[in-house]
């Protein structure tokens, strides 16, 4: 326990040491501050548009930044040949592997929570701010995408040989789970009969955390209805009052099976040389 | 000081079907100071990652202090410090911050840290960044971390790469001091002046394997100097 502790504090002096972390902090910062300006000119409460135009702009934004600082941080380890001299430590391979996701975690989690502070902050002095549930929705679903996109960065960090592998798959990786995801779902379960269709569509989703988490956050704002007739059942245990504890236990769920391959996958190369 | 530290027996390493080190086997005795040698791909780094237990041995074991890293990968790793050849470290962080950061994972207390800096000579540059330093700057820190919780047995991988010709003595005094204060040491170099001084075994390596072992001394008796002995083993007389 208390190597991951060191392991964490390490990663997060280094995440406030990079330039990343202060580039992404910077785009966030006036990435928040346009949704602030949109919202503005907009004012709906629940969702409409505007909410649905902002939720896909953070879809698109904080998933990439997880995951190239999440993979980069995990390939930097194996071409510095800091963890061929890590390995050389009385350090699990758990404690290395969490112990970098708490630390990363603590660093994305700042870069967000500033961005969201300067909106709220902003949105309280000037005016034209969101909803306190919708303000706090967005919040829950950009903390929820860097916990489960953390995950599969720190994954696609442990397949990877170097930082150009690294980014090549997490620009893949977001590609397919953020941008061409609905075309993937028409071209390949139109391919399929239609009994089908429904439990792949299920599985898909609790696959991809873009659209898991999507999903939740437009039906606890009320727009489960654009969602289609496959979803109906989707909102309905979403709206329900136990669906934010069910849902956070599939994130959770998610979130640990991916921490678990990782380890599993980090363990194996290690065993291997 | 009769205690068998390291035994490697029959150690092969195979990699993508290229055999990189073939059937080596040797004792040291605690307090013993090997140095193995040889020229490029000679297969010395292998060796050291091998005993570090970075690499697995294709064939063979190594037992340390009678623990294998098979079986007890944990408490294999505290019998060692390793000092590798290709690492770069954190350039933003400080040489306390780095230093600290790796005597926590060793559970060394911060007093211990502090002196093996001054160990190093680099008790003056404690708070400067280590992106700061000179390849002879980093290459202390390296052997810092090495010796910070005074491990029984002590790895380097070209040590002397980058020292001026003050800290590969001061190295060659160091490694004495190390050595009486009860670890064994194992050294790759291709400077056979430096292997002639620091050590009192040598092991001479080509294309992975063994080409001449034994004492520095009997060497010495036998021929010139420890390049003589070397070409020799090569059969380049």
């Amino acid at each position: 326990m208390s190597n991951m502790i060191q392991l964490a504090k390490r990663e997060i002096r280094l995440g406030f040491r990079n330039p990343w972390a202060y580039s992404f902090l910077i785009l966030f910062g006036a990435f928040s501050l346009c949704l602030l300006a949109i919202n503005a000119q907009n004012y709906l409460q629940g969702y409409s548009g505007v909410t649905a135009s902002m939720l896909s702009l953070i879809l698109y934004l904080l998933p990439l930044m997880t995951l190239f600082i999440g993979s980069f941080s995990l390939t930097s380890e194996k071409e510095d040949g800091s963890w061929h001299l890590l390995s050389t430590y009385p350090l699990g391979t758990f404690a290395f592997v969490a112990g970098k996701y708490a630390g990363l975690l603590v660093v994305l989690l700042t870069v967000t929570s500033f961005g969201y502070g300067l909106m709220g902050a902003l949105g309280g002095v000037i005016g034209g701010g969101f909803d306190f549930k919708t303000y706090g929705l967005f919040l829950i679903f950009s903390i929820l995408l860097i916990l489960m996109f953390l995950g599969a960065a720190l994954f696609i960090g442990s397949l990877s040989k170097n930082r150009w592998q690294a980014l090549t798959i997490s620009v893949s990786v977001w590609f397919f789970a953020v941008i061409g995801w609905q075309s993937f779902l028409l071209s390949f379960l139109n391919l399929l009969p239609y009994t089908w269709t429904k439990p792949l569509l299920v599985t898909f989703t609790f696959l991809n955390p873009a659209e898991l988490v999507r999903i939740f956050v437009v039906v606890r704002l009320g727009g489960g209805s654009i969602l289609g007739p496959e979803y109906y059942r989707w909102v309905d245990w979403i709206q329900k009052p136990s669906g934010g504890l069910i849902f956070g236990a599939v994130c959770l769920i998610w979130t640990v099976c991916s921490v678990l391959s990782v380890c599993w996958f980090w363990e194996r190369g290690r065993r291997r040389g | 000081m009769d205690k068998v530290v390291v035994r490697v027996e029959g150690v092969s390493k195979t990699i993508k079907k290229q055999r990189i080190v073939s059937d080596i086997s040797f004792t040291l005795n605690q307090g013993g100071i090997l140095a193995l040698c040889g020229g490029n791909g000679a297969g010395k780094s292998t060796v050291l990652r091998m005993l570090a237990g970075i690499l697995p041995p294709t064939s063979g074991s190594i037992i340390v202090n009678g623990v294998s890293h098979e079986q007890k990968t944990l408490l294999y790793s505290r019998q060692l410090g390793y000092m590798p050849d290709d690492f770069q470290f954190q350039p933003g962080f400080t040489a306390q911050e780095t230093i600290s950061f790796w005597a926590a994972l060793r559970k060394v207390p911060k007093e211990r840290a502090k002196e093996v800096l001054a160990l190093v000579g680099l008790e003056n540059a404690a708070e400067k960044r280590v992106g700061s330093f000179s390849k002879g700057m980093r290459q202390r820190l390296l052997l810092a971390q090495a010796i910070l919780a005074k491990p029984p047995l002590l790895l380097m991988d070209e040590p002397t790469n980058g020292l001026d010709p003050f800290w590969t003595r001061e190295f060659i005094r160091l490694l004495d001091q190390v050595r009486q204060d009860g670890s064994t040491v194992i050294f790759s170099t291709h400077q056979l002046e430096v292997a002639g001084e620091a050590a009192e075994q040598v092991m001479f390596l080509n294309q992975g394997r063994v080409v001449g072992k034994g004492d520095v001394r009997s060497f010495r008796d036998r021929y010139p100097s420890l390049h003589e002995a070397f070409h020799a083993s090569l059969g380049l007389e």
